[in-house]
């Protein structure tokens, strides 16, 4: 999987430099018509080479007149050089290399930016991207039963996952699950802490989430889970969730237990508070409050708009329906505020033969023409 | 093609107009320069492939499309149409009110980036030098140094590479 180290970042954030710097050089000449198309190519690949390009330039505009302060003579640098140690010692010159000796989390230089300008950009995107990036699932806990897997929160801030069946987990600090599957059903116990689910379609084995004494029966959905001192409290983003009574749990310890009667059926925007005693009454909530926790910004970098479009649908009961899967396959990089899905939806708006209708519950996102359009190129 | 290269750059950096900076100083919200970069970039995706067949200059299409969505955001936020088209109106209009802050700011700029240039590579450091300060071709340097052109211009952007490098950590 794509688990990148701080030391990956960093050397990516080089590379990038470079090939910013080795661009802006080549303009002094003009470009042939296969340059020209390579330049384009490598700005079109990502935002961060866009960055990193106004980066160089902006830079480039003082270069000139730092290089006036310099105060030895040509003669006397070229004799310098002429002594110098042949090998070039690029980039470890003057200070630490970033990345290397910096133990902080990488999102830390999130404050880089706030400080700097599209200098700090190009770091703080990579950092937010590293922050986000999907990471491999390590079990934490192995039990005697094989197909368990438990999986815990990072330290550092809000860890997604993707299981086998395509679920969407996103865990809050200090939150752990544990997962179940077998060829018949699939179970995820939330032991401690907030998680969000959305739920991967499988329509042989049904999932159900087990909270304390109650088990969720999934009809397709997004949804909040929290566990804490206070209690165990679910929010439907949207869809729909069943609330089962748990029965009462065999002696053994490794097999949850069955599901029993009905006592809620939750919709879009709905909450619950469920405890030993029984349940609440449902009210109603704003999703964004519920997902609060959620990173506030989505960045994705070569992702298909199918995940991208479920990454935003944490956060809205309003979700985001790519119903051609020509338009789910096509791949783009980006950051956008998480908030902000109608931003999103409009950049869609504006791909070609992609048409949004606002259908009231959901938002549809389908093929003008119904052909699958991937215009090589266009992506 | 070198002056218009040239008039960009001037325009973009030696003004110290940078849209970042625009942006960082007089919005003061940090997402607004990602914004802007992300839209510059979604522009550049939505491209036609026989539009981008036929730009000429990427580079200043870059720019233009940056620019252009700089004055946009002016426009939105004060309400008030900019009296021109061009480039260099924008700037100015941008430039004006924080020149002071931004002379001390690019001085300060300025000289941390020659202590950086002063601790590269001997050899990156003296292509830097006659290239940006004497103004040598790669030509000259090449003969100076007793290396290729092309190795000239590998250390321009190896030596640009480390300052940016280093001038990120600084900011």
């Amino acid at each position: 999987m794509n688990e990148l180290t701080q030391l990956d970042a960093a050397r990516q954030a080089r590379r990038i430099t470079e090939q910013a710097a080795a661009w802006y050089i080549e303009q002094q000449e003009p470009l042939s018509e296969r340059q020209r198309t390579a330049f384009l190519d490598w700005l079109r690949a990502s935002p961060l080479h866009v960055a990193e390009y106004f980066a160089i330039a902006q830079m480039h505009g003082d270069v000139k007149a730092a290089a006036a302060l310099e105060k030895l003579s040509a003669d006397e640098l070229a004799e310098q050089a002429r002594h110098s140690n042949p090998i070039v010692m690029f980039p470890r010159v003057g200070k630490a290399e970033p990345g290397t000796r910096n133990p902080q989390p990488a999102r830390r230089s999130h404050i880089g930016l706030a400080l700097g300008g599209v200098a700090g950009m190009a770091a703080a995107i990579a950092a937010a991207w590293l922050g986000l990036a999907p990471r491999h699932a390590v079990p934490v806990q192995t039990v005697a039963q094989a197909s368990v897997q438990s999986y815990a929160g990072n330290a550092a801030g809000v860890r997604a996952l993707t299981l086998s069946d395509g679920t969407l987990i996103q865990l809050d600090r200090d939150s752990r699950i544990e997962v179940r599957f077998d060829a018949h059903q699939r179970r995820i116990a939330v032991l401690r802490g907030h998680v969000l689910f959305d739920i991967g379609k499988d329509r042989v084995r049904p999932m159900l989430v087990d909270v304390g004494g109650h088990v969720l029966q999934d009809i397709g959905t997004i949804f909040d889970v929290r566990r804490d001192a206070a209690g165990d409290t679910l929010t439907v983003i949207s869809g729909r969730v069943r609330v089962l009574k748990a029965q009462t749990p065999p002696a053994k310890g490794d097999e949850l237990p069955p599901p029993g009667d009905s006592v809620a059926d939750l919709t879009a925007g709905q909450q619950i508070d469920l405890d030993v005693s029984g349940t609440s009454r449902i009210h109603t909530v704003q999703a964004a409050q519920a997902t609060a926790w959620l990173p506030s910004e989505i960045s994705f970098q070569h992702e298909t708009i199918g995940n991208v479009a479920r990454r935003f649908n944490a956060y809205t009961s309003k979700p985001l329906a790519i119903e051609d899967a020509g338009i789910a396959g096509q791949r783009i990089s980006g950051i956008f505020h998480a908030n902000n899905p109608q931003a999103f939806v409009a950049y869609l708006a504006t791909l070609p033969d992609v048409r949004v209708i606002d259908a009231g519950d959901r938002i549809r996102v389908v093929s003008v023409s119904h052909e699958t359009n991937t215009k090589a190129g266009q992506l | 093609m070198r002056e218009k290269h040239a008039t960009w750059s001037a325009l973009f950096a030696e003004k110290r107009a940078t849209l970042s900076s625009y942006f960082l100083r007089r919005v003061a919200h940090r997402w607004d320069a990602q914004d802007l970069v992300q839209e510059v970039y979604l522009r550049l995706l939505r491209m036609e492939p026989a539009d981008a067949a036929n730009i000429l200059s990427p580079e200043a299409y870059l720019f233009t499309v940056a620019a252009n969505l700089v004055k946009e955001h002016a426009v939105l936020r004060q309400q008030q149409p900019l009296g021109s088209d061009e480039l260099e109106h924008v700037v100015e209009h941008l430039v004006a009110p924080s020149n002071v802050e931004a002379d001390v700011d690019s001085e300060s700029r300025r000289r941390h980036l020659a202590s950086l240039m002063e601790r590269l590579p001997p050899k990156c450091r003296a292509v830097m030098v006659m290239h940006y300060r004497d103004e040598l071709s790669y030509r000259e340097i090449a003969e100076r140094m007793s290396i290729s052109t092309n190795m000239v211009k590998k250390y321009i952007v190896k030596g640009l590479a480390a300052c940016r490098q280093r001038m990120a950590d600084y900011e």
